[in-house]
């Protein structure tokens, strides 16, 4: 009895324990520390590497990627700043860094459609907006065709989309995460914009071809 | 609601974390406008991975034991040993070979020029005026000095 609340109150302290103590203890050589702080965060490493990558393995090893290189970079974190928002300039930056990689030809965006991609835009064009959200959430495809959207657009306008709309980042934030000026941001953000609107239409008329 | 309320609203309209009367509004809005309609109908294209909390790979994943050991012992853990980088060094180095070599071999190839107009008078290798020309020719020219 005295045990089974004893490991309650261990357990409650684990959770409860901040970022800063959990990087200190792995500072001091407590490997177990990181890993746990690594569970924490890694459900939002891995939905930013998935806002990135459409391939679940390509995002999962770019988020292990990122604990690695947060784990040999450490001793350089500041503890004024937040380790989340740490982590994700790390995760930024990796992703960013990947996709100028990858950077090749771009996608056809209106070639073929699977069957369920065409379903899909039969919805968008068709269905309610309350019948939209609700589909959108159990639909693999709905998930696929925004990323051939995305993947049409440049590396530096995918990046500034996703840190603003996904992540909510200001354009300052933006500026210091990736090393770029604010005008920069500010003209990126608005060219990828009317790219993705451009794209979007596109799209959207090659699904009306396609389901008429 | 005008139509910058009604756009400003689309993320949360996505995300369902508006309330219950601004949801109403805003579906009755779309109703109404054709414009807005079709800006979230062209917003609903890119949500799914700009605006959506979890993605659908995401929730299917089995919730893993995550530890460091794991991650530095898995082969995969570094992104690039999949992606080609191994065969980019190897053509790289490759190709340095083939240039070591072609310039070694035409290093070699080439006999190396005499250094002074004396080393090429004296050099044995070189023809004599004697064996170019002959002896008569050599004759003419004693007797001219003479």
């Amino acid at each position: 009895m005295l045990g089974l609340a004893a490991s309650r109150k261990f357990g409650w302290r684990l959770i409860s324990r901040p970022d800063e103590e959990l990087i200190a203890d792995a500072l001091s050589g407590q490997p177990a520390a990181f890993s746990e702080l690594a569970t924490r965060h890694r459900a939002r490493v891995e939905r930013l590497c998935q806002r990135f990558f459409s391939d679940p393995e390509i995002a999962r090893d770019l988020a292990q990627e990122c604990f690695i290189r947060a784990y040999t970079a450490l001793s350089s974190f500041r503890k004024e700043m937040p380790f989340g928002g740490w982590l994700r300039a790390i995760v930024t930056n990796l992703c960013y860094d990947e996709l100028r990689r990858r950077r090749r030809r771009p996608e056809e965006l209106v070639g073929d459609f699977t069957a369920p991609e065409v379903q899909w835009m039969r919805l968008v064009c068709e269905a309610t907006p309350e019948q939209i959200v609700s589909d959108a959430e159990q639909r693999r495809e709905a998930h696929d065709l925004a990323h051939r959207l995305l993947a049409t657009l440049k590396p530096e306008d995918r990046t500034v989309l996703i840190m603003k709309d996904s992540e909510g980042m200001n354009v300052s934030e933006i500026a210091e995460t990736m090393g770029w000026s604010a005008a920069k941001v500010k003209i990126r953000a608005f060219r990828a914009r009317q790219a993705l609107r451009r794209q979007a239409e596109r799209l959207q008329a090659a699904g009306r071809r396609w389901t008429s | 609601m005008n139509c910058f309320a009604a756009r400003q609203d689309f993320p949360a309209f996505w995300r369902r974390e508006l309330s219950a009367e601004r949801r109403a509004a805003l579906g009755a809005h779309l109703g109404q406008c054709p414009k807005c309609d079709q800006a979230f109908r062209l917003f609903a294209i890119s949500a799914p991975v700009l605006h959506s909390e979890q993605g659908p790979d995401l929730r299917a994943a089995p919730a893993q034991e995550f530890t460091l050991e794991s991650v530095l012992r898995r082969p995969s853990a570094d992104p690039r040993a999949n992606y080609r980088e191994p065969r980019r060094w190897l053509a790289m180095c490759a190709s340095a070979l083939i240039f070591l070599a072609a310039s070694t071999g035409a290093y070699l190839a080439v006999t190396p020029p005499a250094d002074t107009l004396s080393e090429a008078l004296t050099n044995p290798s070189e023809p004599s005026a004697q064996q170019l020309f002959g002896p008569d020719l050599s004759e003419l020219s004693s007797d001219l000095s003479g």
